[in-house]
């Protein structure tokens, strides 16, 4: 028993780890991408794809914003929370329901409309 | 695949009945406990113990389903799940930080009670450098397993993983072990003065996150096994990893301040 164990040793380190005969094959774990499933898969695709944003989570920015040119929102319901950064320092941010078909103004005198969004995923 | 979903990245969850019974078992536990205490009766304990196993068992079970068998956990899930994980971990240093203040309110300036002298007269401490000091290499080397796991899994190397893994499951028992049988052969009781109050609850809690951090680990070699991880997405295996290198650190503090220290 020793002299097996002494020799399985020896040839072993000889070998190197990575070249160990152990009891089963080095075995791999299946590619990330191919492993996913559902709404994260579609992310995972979706950024495969080159979509680096593919919830579009990013901050939007204003248009020129007067009543006719409002800026536009996407949204996939009939009315969505818009939040307004009136100006670049301002500490506070300037919430309103935006509701399908009527534009509307933030205090700061930006115009806002809901827009029909396309599934992003 | 539900179409309303792919509108945002977050889990907004099904309706579940653990949250219920999980407050309903952590009632049980806690009347439990003072029935026990005041009636000598350990019925609504034990009732509680076992429907609080059950509510994590499902609770748990239920957020792998969605994660790994539903793919809910987009990187915006994960990064909350981060978060919680870590918020949970600070939470538990905390509780640890009030288990030290006792140690050291009480062995900073001794009591005349029990002899103006720590560790307190008559009271025989464990050799640091015998079991305590194994332990703490125990820990380390556990420390450096599951790194080695986390690492084969990022390389996407499934054998090492499971190797890695089995091993940090190995010691964390062997810790256990050895802790136990330390309590069983002690010299001294937890109503042994002010000494064995900080020493057994402070050791004990941490011993009981060891065996918690095993179970956390455990689960995450059996999810291994089941190839419920892929190289870049492990988030389970990550918080099991979090946590036991909070327990080791919290026997570092430990080792050096009750047993090395206080002894």
């Amino acid at each position: 028993m020793a002299s097996l164990i002494a020799r399985s040793l020896v040839l072993n380190s000889r070998r190197g780890v990575q070249l160990t005969s152990v009891r089963f094959a080095n075995k791999m774990m299946a590619d990330p991408v191919e492993h996913a499933t559902g709404l994260e898969k579609q992310e995972l695709l979706s950024k495969a794809a080159g979509n680096e944003n593919p919830f579009d989570m990013r901050v939007y920015k204003r248009v020129s914003g007067d009543q006719t040119n409002p800026t536009s929102v996407p949204s996939f319901y009939d009315r969505r929370l818009v939040g307004c950064i009136c100006e670049e320092d301002a500490t506070s941010i300037n919430w309103m329901w935006l509701e399908k078909g009527e534009s509307k103004r933030c205090e700061c005198g930006y115009w806002f409309q809901l827009q029909d969004a396309k599934p992003m995923v | 695949m539900t179409s309303s979903h792919g509108h945002h990245a977050f889990h907004l969850v099904d309706m579940s009945p653990w949250p219920l019974t999980g407050s309903i078992s952590a009632m049980m536990l806690t009347t439990g406990l003072v029935k026990w205490f005041h009636q000598f009766n350990p019925d609504l304990l034990v009732l509680g113990v076992v429907a609080t196993t059950l509510t994590m068992i499902q609770w748990w079970r239920d957020i792998t389903r969605e994660g790994t068998y539903q793919g809910l956990h987009t990187k915006a899930v994960t990064i909350g799940l981060r978060w919680g994980m870590i918020l949970f971990i600070t939470s538990e240093v905390l509780f640890f930080f009030s288990f030290f203040w006792a140690f050291f309110h009480s062995s900073l300036s001794p009591n005349v009670e029990v002899g103006s002298c720590w560790p307190p007269a008559g009271i025989q401490t464990f050799n640091p450098f015998q079991i305590p000091l194994l332990n703490t290499a125990i820990l380390l080397a556990s420390g450096a397993t599951v790194t080695w796991a986390h690492h084969a899994i990022m390389e996407a190397n499934y054998t090492q993983s499971v190797q890695g893994l089995s091993i940090t499951v190995i010691l964390g028992m062997y810790f256990t072990a050895l802790q136990a049988l330390e309590y069983y052969e002690a010299p001294f009781t937890i109503a042994d003065s002010v000494y064995g109050s900080t020493f057994f609850v402070a050791t004990g809690f941490h011993g009981l996150h060891v065996i918690i951090g095993s179970t956390f680990l455990s689960v995450c070699l059996y999810r291994l096994y089941k190839c419920h991880f892929s190289s870049s997405h492990h988030f389970g295996f990550e918080a099991a990893a979090w946590y036991w290198h909070f327990v080791d650190v919290v026997w570092l503090f430990l080792y050096i301040s009750i047993y090395w220290w206080g002894g």
